[in-house]
């Protein structure tokens, strides 16, 4: 990640920790990573640098700030655009993902890593060439491509993909599909690495990454829709975003179980239980967690009560002992999240 | 009775002629005989374990330090038609191994680090394959002191006795008689020795002594410029290797990439592949390069930094000129680079009073430090304090010697290729214009035909993203 990547992700108004963000890239999912990736309207960036070295956005913040770009909170980690930086952000070409709201339906990486040694396999299939050098790529990639391979290969089968990689990357601009295409691997076509188009087109390697990730949604949506070679590979890829263990909370509330109930049902700590919940409300639209069986109406009236101003500026620690006494921290969390998500709706 | 070993060498690889080495190594495998194999790069080294594999039932299982090219030789054995080919190293995710692990009888060729062999567990399911080859892969690294260090590789002696002696074959591009007889007294063996020269005659050799820093630079743009590519540029550093690559592209307009560890698999995968293609005029490398490369072609080599010791360095200018026409091999330097193999070697390398604390108090101290790291694994195989001090200091007057032997081939005012073949115990040819150019001569790219003609740009097609995706399927 260079500067202009992360003065991207930087806002005037709230402190974003870096040590979220690079948590996010990382995919540590914590609650609190979460619920501040929420937050941050962030939560799109999570897994997508799994390799991000830590530490790695505290150069890029040095420098942001040397340039007068940012400030430094209470901690040196937590920064917000100076009136300097938001202009600099508004003024800077930078691209935009067009998908990312989306990407959380999906396990986005393994979606790019399956579909770049599918179009290597079947190009290297149209030109007969049995023996190159695959990809690198995780085991179970591997394995699911070599799977689909022999499940749909035939005399159509490259015409079939040229058709229907076509009629995806048509839907985009111009230089994303451009991007798209340049990044792939085949048949005399190395393709060329980030750095290099980054380089072409004066942008960071980040940048070329987001296209690359729309034109990767933008694929895997339209094999999701309409029947087509990737489809089948492609199809097992669509996910909850939320964990199957925090599911099977979740579906127990679903049946009217208790918090308690569920731990001893489940035989899982309570701890682990309202991260659970937590983590199911961070990550779904509120019409698909049952905030009203767990956040009755007096503890909504009794926070609504105690908790004014911004939402980030609330603090459990702030609020009357006897509330604190008579609701956990999860309650609090829990409600923040409600009121988040309502002026999302709202908005 | 087996079918003779040019019959297979026909089927398997449809060639009709071994390369020198490669059938003597064969022979004496074949004979039941352990085999050191000295052969120079790009000699065809896997053909050997790959053809003894074909002719025996059973696994071979190859031993290398080259972590993260152990992909890429896996592939390698994809490409030549060996399907049943795996390799599990610490880059191999956990699912991925469990995976391999439980087919681990399926496998006909197994490549894995020394580290993850060393494991009880891992050595308990080896011994249960029938073996029919273990192969020791760089197996010079059993005695370099360097970043590629596996202390691990002192363990496979202990290891190999612990298979019950399995036939060995022992591979290495590079090995005076020191190294040799270090290598099998490590492994506990008494190998055949099949070696060839390390010279590479086509392999014209130069070395340019600059005054500074920037005169290096500025000279390298010069020959990057000049050279008949393609061409292979040696950094100490990854850094450095990236950044030259941006300013050597910026002000001679070649086509160049930089090739690390620190790029992801997927960009090696294409730089790699862009350079075989020719789609590349200079590779700006560390070490990580080289494995994987068949490129033939290569007219130069240049190191920017001074390599650590003369195996590494006829290892790497082995890259050049494999189609046997020729090349050169440039070796850049400063007087005090010799300051950055020190250092890195000293990284590696704790103090006598810290490996005195550490052995008094191993709790106290953090393995995240590699040199700790190292004391830790040394401490848990029970070896002495005393021992690993004597050890330490072995180590580091073997790095001064090799280091001091680099210095000397800079310095060698008369013949290069005689100081550099006299290191490996070899005689050289008498020295004349096709030779070499030590510091102070002058380098006549003219005359050695390495002069680049003025070549038209590289046209890149300006084709638009369809015409390109129609051209992939």
């Amino acid at each position: 990640m260079e500067t202009a990547d992360l003065l991207a992700l930087l806002d005037g108004q709230q402190f974003r920790r870096l040590r979220v963000i690079e948590n996010l890239l990382r995919e540590k999912k914590t609650v609190s990573t979460l619920y501040w990736g929420q937050r941050y309207r962030l939560l799109y960036l999570m897994g997508l640098a799994k390799k991000l070295p830590r530490g790695a956005l505290d150069a890029p913040a040095r420098a942001l700030e040397q340039q007068g770009l940012v400030v430094a909170g209470e901690t040196a980690d937590q920064i917000k655009l100076t009136p300097a930086g938001l202009t600099a952000q508004r003024n800077v070409n930078y691209y935009r993902s067009q998908t990312a709201k989306d990407w959380g339906q999906v396990n986005l990486m393994a979606i790019r890593e399956r579909i770049l040694l599918a179009v290597q396999v079947v190009s290297q299939y149209a030109h007969s060439t049995k023996r190159y050098y695959p990809l690198a790529t995780a085991l179970e990639t591997r394995q699911a491509v070599r799977r689909w391979f022999y499940q749909v290969k035939g005399p159509n089968l490259s015409e079939q993909m040229f058709t229907s990689l076509q009629n995806s990357l048509i839907q985009l601009p111009e230089p994303v599909a451009e991007v798209v295409t340049r990044l792939f691997s085949g048949y005399q076509q190395p393709g060329q690495t980030a750095a290099q188009l980054a380089q072409d087109r004066q942008c960071t390697s980040w940048e070329i990454l987001l296209m690359q990730l729309d034109g990767v949604m933008q694929i895997a949506q339209d094999a999701q829709k309409q029947s087509q070679p990737l489809t089948k590979l492609l199809q097992p890829m669509w996910q909850s975003p939320v964990s199957r263990s925090a599911q099977q909370t979740l579906a127990a509330v679903g049946q009217g179980r208790s918090l308690e109930q569920i731990v001893a049902v489940r035989g899982i700590k309570a701890s682990t239980v309202r991260e659970h919940l937590l983590e199911a409300a961070i990550l779904l639209p509120i019409k698909d967690f049952p905030y009203d069986e767990i956040l009755t109406p007096t503890i909504r009236q009794t926070f609504a009560t105690a908790l004014t101003g911004p939402i980030d500026d609330w603090q459990y620690t702030a609020l009357p002992e006897a509330v604190q006494a008579r609701y956990a921290f999860f309650y609090f969390r829990l409600y923040a999240i409600w009121t988040d998500k309502r002026g999302e709706q709202d908005a | 009775m087996l079918e003779p070993l040019t019959t297979s060498l026909e089927k398997v690889f449809g060639f009709h002629d071994f390369r020198t080495g490669q059938q003597a190594a064969l022979t004496a495998l074949e004979a039941g005989q352990d085999t050191l194999a000295v052969l120079p790069t790009g000699a065809g080294k896997t053909l050997i374990y790959q053809l003894y594999g074909y002719r025996h039932p059973g696994c071979v299982l190859i031993i290398s330090p080259l972590l993260s090219l152990m992909n890429d030789q896996v592939n390698r054995m994809h490409m030549a038609g060996f399907r049943q080919a795996a390799a599990i190293n610490s880059l191999t995710s956990y699912v991925e191994r469990q995976e391999i692990q439980r087919h681990l009888r399926d496998y006909q060729f197994l490549f894995m680090s020394p580290e993850m062999l060393a494991q009880p567990q891992m050595l308990a399911q080896v011994k249960q394959l029938p073996l029919s080859l273990l192969v020791i892969d760089e197996a010079h690294c059993i005695v370099q002191w360097g970043p590629d260090f596996r202390p691990e590789y002192l363990l496979l002696g202990a290891i190999r006795t612990q298979l019950n002696h399995p036939l060995t074959l022992m591979l290495t591009a590079t090995a005076g008689t020191t190294t040799r007889q270090e290598i099998a007294k490590q492994l506990r063996s008494q190998p055949t020795i099949v070696a060839e020269s390390v010279d590479r005659p086509n392999i014209y050799l130069d070395v340019e002594q600059l005054d500074t820093e920037p005169a290096k630079q500025e000279r390298l743009t010069a020959l990057v410029d000049q050279l008949q590519g393609p061409g292979v540029i040696y950094f100490s550093s990854k850094q450095q290797a990236s950044d030259t690559a941006l300013r050597l592209q910026q002000q001679t307009g070649r086509r160049v990439a930089a090739y690390h560890a620190g790029l992801s698999s997927e960009d090696r995968f294409k730089i790699q592949q862009q350079f075989m293609a020719s789609q590349l005029d200079v590779i700006c490398a560390t070490s990580a390069f080289g494995m994987g490369i068949d490129k033939n072609d290569v007219r130069y080599v240049i190191h920017y930094h001074l390599p650590a010791d003369f195996e590494s360095y006829a290892q790497e200018i082995g890259r050049a000129g494999r189609d046997g026409l020729p090349s050169v091999a440039i070796l850049l330097y400063v007087s005090g680079d010799e300051q950055l193999p020190l250092m890195l070697g000293q990284l590696n390398r704790p103090e006598a009073d810290t490996i005195h604390r550490y052995y008094a108090r191993p709790q106290a101290f953090n393995e995240d430090d590699a040199a700790i790291a190292l004391l830790g694994f040394y401490r848990r195989h029970g070896i002495s304090e005393a021992a690993v001090i004597q050890l330490f200091s072995r180590r580091e007057r073997e790095r001064n010697r090799a280091l001091a032997q680099m210095l000397a081939y800079v310095r060698e005012p008369h013949c290069l290729r005689h100081n550099w073949l006299q290191a490996f115990d070899e005689q050289s040819r008498p020295h004349d214009e096709q030779c070499c150019s030590p510091a102070g001569m002058p380098l006549d790219l003219m005359r050695l035909g390495l002069r680049a003609t003025p070549q038209k740009a590289p046209t890149d097609v300006a084709e638009d993203w369809v015409a390109r995706l129609r051209q992939l399927f």
